[in-house]
Parts: C-alpha cells; sequence; structure tokens
C-alpha cells in the first residue's frame, strides 16, 4: 500500500491525517530525545557563554554580556589547542581519507582470496571499545616494553619514545587513529562494489589500463563517499579527544603537543568549573567546524560527481 | 459530613507526609570507596543505619573516581548536590572549597565531644569556611623497601627509627636525601647487573630502580617535594613563589630520572616492567615514599617500612587525613550531621579497614593495625608509621590556592613534562611555571 503526498493547501482526507498522526507518534521518542539531550543543551550552552556560570556556585551567575567571547582572543591556550587541533588534522586527515580507499581498492581486487577473513579483520577493530584501544596502545607503544620498539629493537633500530617526544606524537597518534578506520573502509568499499561494471567494460574497451579505470572509473563514482568520510573525519578531528586524554592524563604532554581543543574546554568547563567561557570555547569550536564544513562541501562541487546531476 | 471526611482525610495526608523519613544522599568516589571490593562493607553499613532509623534514610551513590569531580560538579549546578560526600583528603577537598557546610554550629548544638580527637587533627580540619570535617582517616608518608634487594646489594636496611643514621660501608651516616641518594643508586640496575654508580651503567636498559615517590602524579604534584620540607606556593600577598627548599627538592626530583637515573620516568613508570603504574609492586623498585593507604595495593609480603630520611636536620612526613563532608547546598543538615556522626562514629573502625586508613582516635589504633598483621603477617613495625605523624607537613602539600584546580593543573604539566623531558633546564622550568601561576592567580584577585 501506498499513499501519495497531498498536494500543497489540499484538504487531507481522514486517513491521510490519522497517518500523519501516527508518523508524528513514531517519530516523537527521537523527538523528545533530540529537544531534551540536544537542542536544550545547545541553548543553554548559547546562554552561558553570556555568563559567568560556574559549576560549583550556580547562585552567583552574572550576565557578562561578550566578555568570554573577548577573552578567547587573548586566552593563549586558545591559539595553542587550535593550532594542534589544526596540525593534526592536516598529518591525519589525508591518511585517514586516503587508507580506506586503498584498503578498499585491494578488497576489491577479483585477484584476493578470502575477501570476506580480510573485511572482519579490518573492520573488528572498530568495535573494540575506544578506552581499552587506548590503553592497549599505550602499552605497545611504551618505549621500555611494548612490542612496536621490542620488533624495531630485533632488527637494529633504535625505538622512538612514541607518546614523549614531540616529534613522534603525532605519528603515534596516527597510528592509533589506523585502529579505528574500519568503518570508512567498509564504506568506501560499499561505494566501491556499486559501481556499475558496464562503466569498467567500456573503459576496457577504449583502452584504459588498471590505474586509467581507477582514476577515471572508480574515483569519480565514489566521491560521494570520499566526501563523506571527509566529513565525518573532520568533525571526528573537531571533537577528538578520548586518546590524547587518557595518553597524558589531559597534561598535554608531551610539550603543549596534545592540548587538543576540546582538552581545554573539557577542562575549562569540568575541571575548573568555569562553564560559562567553556560554553564560549564550544561556540567558538562549533563555529570553526561550520566554516570547514562549509569549504568542503563548496570544494565539492569541484571536484564531487553526482551520477544523478550536480546537488543543488 | 463530607467536609469532616475531607479534613480527615487532608490531616491524615498531611501525618504521612511528616512521618516520610528525610533522604540523605552519601557520594562516594572523590577519594576511596568507589572500588568494587569496598562497596559491600559500605552497603551494609547503609543498610544497617536504615533499620536502625525511621527518621532518616540514607541512599549511597557510587560515582568512579576518574570522573567524581565532573559528577559533582554538575549535581551541584543543577543543585542535586549530596548531602555528605568521601571519604574525601584534601586534595578532593580543595578542588570543591567554599562549598562544605561549617559543622561547628552542629557540633555546639549536639554537644559532641571533640575532645576525643588530638587536637591537631581537629584543627587539620578547620579552614576559612570553618570546621568542615569530623576527624576520622590518617595516612601518614613513610618508606616502603624491600629488604631482598638491599640484600643483593649488601647494604643495610633503612632505619626505623625517625632521625636515626644509616649504616653504609661500615659508618654511621646520617640518614638524610644524599645518604638516600647514594643507597638509591646502588640499588638501580641495569640488564647487565651494573649499578646506577658504575660507569658501565646503561640507564637505557634499566630493570630495577632504588626510589619512587608512588603514586604522586596527577592533582597531586606537590606531593614529589615534601622530603624538603613543608612549603605553599602562595606568598603572603597570595602571589605566586616557589620556596627555596622545593626549588631544591625540583632539581633534586630531576637528576633522579635523568641523571643519576634512581627514578622512573613516565615512560619507564607505564612500562610493563613497573607493573604498568604501580611501580613498587612490581617488585623492581627497592624503596618507595608512600602513604599508609598504599597497603591498599600491595598483595605480597616481601616488603617492610623504615622512616623517611632527613633534610637539612629535620624529617618531614606528608600526612593525608581523609574524612567524609557535608555540602553547604543540604536541606537537612541536621539529619546529614547525625549521617556523618554514625560514619565517623559507630560505622568507623569497619570503613576504615576498607579504606585502609589509621583511626585518628588513639584508642581505636591497636585493632586496626592487628587486622593490618593478619594481611601482612611478615611483622611490620607500624609503630613507625604512627610514628610519622608528629612529622606531618604543616602548611600541608594539600593546601589550597587561588584558582585552585587551574593552578594544580599548571602544576601538574609541570611535574609531567619532568617526569618525560630530559635536558631540561629546571630553574628555567620553575620560573616560567611561577609567571604562569600568577596569572592564574591574578584571574581570581
Amino acid at each position: 500500500m501506498s499513499t501519495r503526498a497531498a498536494p500543497r493547501g489540499a484538504r487531507l482526507t481522514p486517513l491521510a491525517r490519522e497517518q500523519r498522526l501516527w508518523g508524528w507518534v513514531f517519530l516523537s521518542p527521537w523527538l523528545v530525545g533530540f529537544a531534551a539531550f540536544t537542542a536544550l543543551p545547545i541553548l543553554a550552552s548559547l546562554v552561558f557563554s553570556f555568563t559567568d556560570f560556574r559549576l560549583t556556585d550556580p547562585e552567583a551567575v552574572s550576565f557578562v554580556g561578550l566578555d568570554n567571547f573577548r577573552r578567547l582572543t587573548v586566552d593563549p591556550l586558545v591559539r595553542v589547542s587550535l593550532g594542534v587541533t589544526l596540525r593534526f588534522a592536516l598529518i591525519s586527515l589525508p591518511i585517514a581519507v586516503v587508507l580506506p580507499v586503498a584498503l578498499a581498492a585491494l578488497l576489491d581486487s577479483r585477484w584476493l582470496v578470502g575477501k570476506p577473513l580480510f573485511r572482519t579483520l579490518f573492520y573488528m577493530p572498530y568495535v573494540v571499545p575506544v578506552v581499552s584501544a587506548i590503553y592497549i596502545w599505550q602499552g605497545v607503544l611504551n618505549t621500555q616494553s611494548g612490542w612496536l620498539n621490542r620488533l624495531l629493537r630485533l632488527v637494529g633500530l633504535p625505538g622512538p619514545n612514541w607518546l614523549d617526544d614531540v616529534r613522534w606524537i603525532y605519528p603515534a597518534l596516527v597510528i592509533i587513529g589506523l585502529w579505528g578506520l574500519g568503518n570508512a573502509f567498509l564504506i568506501t568499499l560499499a561505494g566501491m562494489q556499486a559501481v556499475p561494471t558496464a562503466y569498467y567494460e567500456a573503459a576496457r574497451v577504449d583502452g584504459a589500463g588498471p590505474l586509467a579505470r581507477f582514476r577515471h572509473v572508480t574515483l569519480p563514482l565514489i566521491s560521494p563517499v570520499i566526501l563523506y568520510n571527509l566529513v565525518l573525519s573532520l568533525i571526528g578531528l573537531m571533537r577528538y579527544f578520548e586518546v590524547p586524554f587518557i595518553l597524558s592524563n589531559g597534561t598535554g604532554r608531551p610539550g603543549s603537543s596534545t592540548m587538543f581543543f576540546n582538552i581545554h574546554f573539557y577542562k575549562t568547563s569540568f575541571v575548573f568549573f568555569d562553564m560559562g567561557y567553556g560554553s564560549a570555547l564550544a561556540w567558538l569550536m562549533f563555529a570553526v567546524t561550520m566554516v570547514l564544513t562549509g569549504l568542503l562541501f563548496w570544494s565539492a562541487r569541484h571536484w564531487v560527481f553526482y551520477a544523478g546531476g550536480e546537488r543543488g | 459530613m463530607g467536609r469532616r471526611l475531607l479534613a480527615a482525610a487532608l490531616t491524615a495526608l498531611a501525618g504521612a507526609a511528616l512521618a516520610q523519613p528525610v533522604t540523605i544522599t552519601w557520594f562516594v568516589g572523590l577519594g576511596a570507596g568507589a572500588q568494587p571490593e569496598q562497596k559491600a562493607a559500605q552497603d551494609a553499613i547503609v543498610e544497617r543505619f536504615n533499620a536502625s532509623r525511621d527518621d532518616i534514610r540514607l541512599e549511597i551513590v557510587y560515582v568512579t573516581n576518574e570522573v567524581s569531580v565532573a559528577t559533582l560538579s554538575t549535581l551541584i549546578a543543577t543543585g542535586q548536590a549530596p548531602d555528605i560526600v568521601g571519604p574525601v583528603g584534601g586534595a578532593g577537598s580543595a578542588a570543591f572549597a567554599g562549598n562544605f557546610l561549617d559543622l561547628q554550629p552542629l557540633i555546639e548544638e549536639d554537644g559532641y565531644d571533640l575532645s576525643q580527637f588530638p587536637e591537631a587533627a581537629v584543627e587539620n580540619q578547620r579552614t576559612d569556611d570553618g570546621l568542615i570535617g569530623i576527624p576520622f582517616a590518617s595516612f601518614p608518608a613513610f618508606l616502603y623497601y624491600r629488604p631482598a634487594l638491599f640484600d643483593e646489594a649488601g647494604l643495610e636496611y633503612p632505619p626505623t627509627e625517625v632521625g636515626a643514621p644509616y649504616v653504609l660501608d661500615g659508618q654511621e651516616v646520617p640518614w638524610d636525601i644524599d645518604t638516600l641518594t647514594e643507597v638509591a643508586k646502588r640499588l638501580t640496575v641495569d640488564a647487565n647487573g651494573y649499578d646506577a654508580t658504575e660507569p658501565e651503567f646503561d640507564p637505557a636498559r634499566t630493570v630495577q630502580w632504588g626510589f619512587v615517590n608512588q603514586w604522586a602524579g596527577a592533582g597531586v604534584a606537590r606531593q614529589n617535594v615534601t622530603l624538603f620540607g613543608p612549603g605553599t606556593m602562595v606568598d603572603e600577598e597570595g602571589n605566586a613563589r616557589m620556596p627555596d627548599n622545593w626549588r631544591e627538592g625540583w632539581r633534586w626530583y630531576y637528576d633522579a630520572i635523568w641523571t643519576h637515573h634512581f627514578m622512573p620516568s613516565a615512560d619507564e613508570d607505564a612500562s610493563d616492567l613497573l607493573a604498568a603504574g604501580n611501580p613498587f609492586e612490581s617488585g623492581r623498585v627497592a624503596m618507595a615514599q608512600s602513604h599508609l593507604w598504599y597497603t591498599c595495593c600491595l598483595t605480597g609480603t616481601e616488603w617492610d617500612i623504615a622512616a623517611l630520611p632527613s633534610y637539612q636536620g629535620t624529617v618531614t612526613a606528608r600526612l593525608h587525613a581523609d574524612t567524609f563532608r557535608i555540602l553547604k547546598q543540604t536541606r537537612h543538615p541536621r539529619e546529614a550531621f547525625e549521617v556523618l556522626k554514625y560514619l565517623t562514629g559507630e560505622a568507623s573502625l569497619e570503613l576504615l579497614a576498607v579504606y585502609g586508613g589509621m583511626p585518628t582516635r588513639p584508642g581505636d589504633q591497636d585493632a586496626f593495625f592487628a587486622a593490618l598483621d593478619e594481611r601482612f603477617p611478615q611483622g611490620v613495625d607500624w609503630e613507625v608509621a604512627k610514628a610519622h605523624v608528629a612529622y606531618a607537613d604543616v602548611p600541608s602539600h594539600e593546601s589550597v590556592m587561588p584558582n585552585h584546580n587551574k593552578a594544580n593543573d599548571r602544576l601538574d604539566q609541570f611535574k609531567s613534562l619532568l617526569d618525560s623531558q630530559p635536558g631540561l633546564d629546571v630553574d628555567a622550568e620553575i620560573d616560567r611555571l611561577i609567571a604562569d601561576l600568577q596569572a592564574i592567580f591574578d584571574e581570581v584577585r
């Protein structure tokens, strides 16, 4: 059974009214949850950002206008933490996008034996709870007893101090991040397998080799998936918190190289109890994320191919 | 008739409402108490209290230590603050300074006898907000050591009497920081069997360390320099400072890790060699400065305790004092005080056994140590622990600083830097720390 949407302004039949009502009923749990646990806190944080609200002194709250936003411009940790976040994004984003494509291309190959096994193996780390995975990696990357450095020592290489050397901490964070690429990989693989074989056959007839087929057929047709992965990775990076927080206990060690923006935000709000300024920090991060995501969508017009035509 | 019935019904309802017990919430997690093995005993105590009272209903809330500060601050902000928190020590209390109820009026109203506690312990609970706790548990610091490692190195054991000398190479020498340094170096051994006093010693392949400040990390950075005497980082005008003795203490601390190598770096501390953050328990550390609460987490019996060394002729032993506190937001201060009396009185011995805390009431101490002897039958001389209470650091290393949580966080960053980065100019880092602390203090002037 199917129902057509009534034209605008047309009177609804009793059946359509009933169906609309039931539609709202079925949507209501999500709507109530969204209002209570997302919309209201967002609105509250906007209000807090104009106050000097301290968690441990809620009765002494007062309106401070734009003071918290002015403070953003003089707080040295804002500059430091934004710099750390963006620097790490520059290193890890290309890897987070290219590697799933490369892995998916390998697993899409008709020559590979045991594809289901590899698919499972690549996805499996994604289901390990993130905190457990971080503790495991902390052990693996330990200079003294970590497996990685033991392996390096076996081949005569001195293992670096992954977690306490400013030159090695970002590679270490990238390695830990690779652990969670399973989801992006699987989505990319699904995108690749959805490319009609007719395009490949046509390209082959035109004399295109494997690389040319990948470049001129596969990549354009999975570009919406790449954009999707890119946007999610960017948002993930802007809210990057658990890994550096657990590794450095929130100290930003080594140096200030892991003082990511969200650690600054978390400490301001929940360790220093300065919820007013913490809310201003949250809105700054929201603005930065919106601008970067907007830029991505703007750039998508030039490199993302939609088979159904250009998206508005 | 109808009106009478209505009036009777309303009276009955009001009576029923009046007879409802007052609910008092007890928040556990800022200090000890949230470990699975500790919960059963606390639950039983709550059950017993509720069975004994009709007017008060006690409810216990457990929060893991890692999220306890954020949880409690959120509860306070939303007007859902618990009535009682604890056990909580100086560091946890300092994080919520200004939020605890002054108990003095309740004590006077109740006629509660404070003379059952040593006067110093009562004074230890006094802050700018008044008397914010009843003494409960004391955790003096002292030296834990592993006799087998001393035997192996051919060294005498450290003295058990505070201020007594040490015998090194047949000579009697003062048991002070210099002697501890020398002994710790001899007890630090690499994979080839060389100790840290020998030129062949390879610090990259250390397998045994001489000394560690056990669990004196995040939130408690100041603990690491109290061997050099007490101190405060706030001067009389409220400005940031580093006491000279602590400046020397930090230099010694840094050299111990990076020059003499007898203390593990952050990376070594987190390694499997040192039980991933529990170094003394690993059996690869010869001496550890820690508190009585560390007995919680020792499993073997191949250890003993001894006196802390002196610095310039004076011994200083850190003291932690935990208790329960009533929050200012409580709507039922009298009922909360009744619970507080129960926890620090009738239920105290049972709770102290669970938390590993030495009773502050002198009369309760023998029973407490007898219970410890059952767990650790190697014959530990607990008089050593008791003796260190007299050398407590005043002012405490846990004292409140202006803009405390932020200042403490900056101290953590400083310690973390020293733990993890070789080749630093410690004095320059201290100067940078003081400049930053000054800016942090100024934010709340």
